[in-house]
């Protein structure tokens, strides 16, 4: 989290983690499609001629509070090439939320792992204590043969404290709710850390109805969280 | 632990993500064709381009009158610094209908001159990077030029030479310079999205290599002080070899002199039994006193304590002498020795003692895993150059007809303690230390060992030594080299 009180303005950093070919880059680009353009910057992506992540994918969205401060969440993806360890520990300096991005197939499970591990040593290395920067994963392709079963993603979950999200990020499925849950996440620990409702005036429901406020979630389990309203920005 | 803040923590300027130079010369395409000045600068005031047009000899003209230079000074300072706002005498500029949408944050700024400024700020992720100004130009709806407040300036402004001088001002409505503006700002968008792309992907490449390399010479570090640790341990080892093979060696030696003692009789006669087991102590004795001095050796060799003694030696002699102290093995074990040598042979230069113990090494090794019946020679060669060397030397080869050992394994039967299989030291005997010896005292001298061997046919060693070591002083022998070290870089 960056605030900065002369310039009146949050940013808040979410970090999209996980192996490679996890689908990091599409839930980006599903929560772009899904976004009024008002409020988001370009989806900036390097990719190689492979459709690989070369360095990151940035998506920004802002708004401004009803005290007037201005917040900016900044979703960015990490390349999952084992390679590119160096550029995903920078990219993960100042995460306040990370989102695991999993791959769902029971073949996928030592990649996982590995990637869960890198996690975990690269916010030690980025100084990022776990207790305070919270993980949210999801377990995306639910559609593709070989998957885990519910019970057996239950039985993940059970595990740690991380909140599981299901997902099929190509279809768009669970990648709103995902955002959902890393950005709550984010803002408990941020408000436990540095108190924003009393800081800014911004609280929790402000933060998420604004963010969500320009972001289409027809079809999604939002709708039944969030404050009814009527459907705009772009189309997905 | 990663140190430094990342380029993606921080707000990035807006002449980081331009280049100045190209970005000109997209400003001034523009201005030449809608004939518009246009001046970008960023949040700080700083310019970033300034494209003049047509109002050079007009606002010149103004500028000469003190009254006209402060109110022009203002007029800028207000376009260039004030607020982004509807205040400070900004309005908003006269749209189309189709352009109102897209025209965020756009300002008319008029001039004491009659004479209009647009300005529209640079907004980039809802930050406001900074602000274009187009202007200025003569708006179509400006009726009387000049107004009062250009004329009232001084009593000595001449309009009619104002009215000509303006003429070279593109005139224009509101709305045409706004659409210009916008178009302006779309492609402004544009390349500001790929200077951002290009800015951050360099510095973020940058970034990682930097820490990639952080990286590496962390581990390094870890590398060198395990190396440096493993070292001292191995240093330990051989000191701790040396000492403790010492204290072997003075008491056996005294089993050994009070057995042969014993042996010949000095405390009375033996009966045959007692004899033969007394004998059987001395042979026992020198087997270990062998084999403990062998230790002595190769630790000694491995502290780097051994000194070559270089003097003038007899090459046949050192074959013949070396023989003969094999022939009570060779007997008893029935293997035929021979030695082949030439007629004669100058001197030459070497360690004898040390070159004695290398060939007895060799021969000792190929009697042992020669089975009965077979075949051990020695050859020796005449004197001539040696491509190995390049320098005259000579040629030692010892040859046997035994079990042979496997290809695979040439280099490591040179490394102290290895033996070709464990269960070998069971069936012959032996600490592996031989040719580890072999091997330091033969580099010493500055020659080399070779090793040919066919399984279950023999094998053969062969020892190209100079005829003079590079050096006449006394050769240092450190411990065997088994990599390429630093010490061999030319720079």
């Amino acid at each position: 989290m960056q605030l900065n009180h002369a310039q009146r303005e949050l940013t808040v950093k979410i970090v999209y983690y996980g192996p490679g070919l996890s689908g990091k880059t599409t839930n980006l680009q599903m929560v772009h499609q899904r976004t009024s353009p008002e409020v988001r910057g370009r989806l900036l992506t390097v990719e190689t001629h492979d459709d690989r992540t070369l360095f990151f994918d940035l998506l920004p969205v802002f708004f401004s509070t009803a005290n007037g401060f201005k917040v900016k969440v900044k979703l960015f993806t990490v390349p999952g090439q084992v390679i590119h360890n160096a550029t995903r520990r920078i990219v993960l300096q100042g995460a306040d939320a990370v989102a695991f991005i999993a791959d769902s197939r029971r073949s996928a499970a030592q990649e996982n792992n590995a990637y869960w591990k890198n996690l975990q040593e690269n916010m030690r290395e980025n100084n990022l204590d776990p207790a305070q920067t919270p993980i949210i994963i999801q377990y995306n392709k639910r559609d593709l043969p070989d998957t885990k079963t519910d019970a057996e993603i239950e039985e993940t979950r059970k595990k740690g404290k991380e909140p599981v999200v299901g997902a099929i990020a190509i279809r768009g499925v669970g990648v709103l709710e995902t955002l959902f849950a890393v950005l709550q996440s984010a803002y408990r620990s941020l408000e436990a850390r540095a108190s924003l409702s009393k800081a800014i005036g911004l609280t929790e429901k402000e933060f998420l109805t604004q963010v969500f406020a320009n972001i289409d979630v027809t079809g999604t389990e939002l709708e039944k969280v969030l404050p009814q309203r009527a459907p705009q920005g772009a189309k997905p | 632990m990663r140190q430094g803040e990342s380029v993606l923590q921080r707000r990035i300027s807006l002449s980081e993500m331009l280049d100045t130079e190209s970005f000109t010369e997209v400003v001034k395409g523009f201005v030449e064709l809608y004939r518009v000045g246009i001046k970008v600068f960023d949040d700080k005031g700083g310019k970033i381009a300034d494209i003049k047009i047509g109002n050079g000899d007009f606002c010149g003209y103004v500028f000469s009158f003190p009254e006209g230079r402060r109110r022009c000074t203002a007029t800028v300072g207000r376009v260039k610094d004030g607020p982004l706002g509807l205040s400070h005498g900004a309005r908003l500029p006269v749209l189309e209908p189709d352009q109102v949408p897209h025209a965020k944050g756009m300002l008319t700024v008029p001039c004491f001159t009659g004479l209009r400024y647009l300005i529209v700020p640079i907004l980039w992720e809802g930050d406001t990077l900074g602000r274009v100004v187009f202007g200025p130009f003569f708006p179509d709806d400006l009726r009387d030029f000049a107004p009062k407040t250009l004329t009232e300036i001084s009593e000595g402004f001449d309009v009619g030479n104002a009215k000509s001088l303006v003429e070279k001002v593109r005139r224009a409505p509101e709305g045409t310079i706004a659409r210009v503006m916008l178009h302006f700002g779309q492609l402004l968008q544009t390349m500001l999205f790929g200077g951002q792309k290009m800015f951050l992907t360099s510095q973020l490449h940058i970034e990682a290599t930097l820490d990639s390399n952080r990286e590496l010479e962390e581990r390094n570090k870890r590398l060198e002080d395990a190396n440096t640790k493993l070292k001292e341990l191995d240093r330990l080892k051989s000191a701790f070899l040396a000492t403790v093979s010492h204290e072997l060696r003075t008491p056996l030696t005294s089993i050994i002199g009070y057995s042969e003692m014993l042996a010949e009789g000095l405390a009375g006669a033996l009966n045959g039994e007692q004899l033969d087991y007394v004998r059987t102590i001395m042979e026992k004795g020198e087997t270990l006193l062998k084999l403990i001095s062998s230790i002595l050796d190769i630790s000694q060799i491995e502290a780097g304590k051994v000194r070559l003694n270089f003097e003038p030696m007899d090459a046949l002699e050192l074959i013949n002498s070396s023989v003969s102290s094999l022939k009570p093995q060779t007997a008893k074990k029935g293997v035929v020795l021979e030695a082949k040598l030439p007629p004669r042979m100058a001197m030459v230069t070497g360690d004898r003692d040390r070159l004695r113990q290398v060939i007895v090494n060799l021969l000792t090794n190929a009697v042992k895993f020669t089975p009965k019946g077979g075949k051990v020679s020695v050859t020796l060669t005449e004197i001539q150059q040696q491509p190995d060397l390049n320098s005259p030397g000579y040629r030692i080869l010892v040859e046997d007809s035994g079990v042979g050992i496997p290809a695979d394994q040439f280099d490591k039967i040179f490394h102290s303690f290895y033996q070709v299989d464990s269960s070998s030291t069971r069936e012959y005997g032996g600490a592996g230390l031989g040719l580890a010896i072999v091997k330091s005292f033969v580099e010493g001298h500055g020659g080399v060992v070779r090793v040919a061997s066919e399984m279950g046919k023999g094998s053969r060693f062969t020892l190209v030594l100079p005829v003079t070591p590079g050096s006449q002083q006394q050769v240092l022998i450190t411990p065997p080299v088994t990599h390429v070290g630093p010490a061999d870089d030319r720079f």
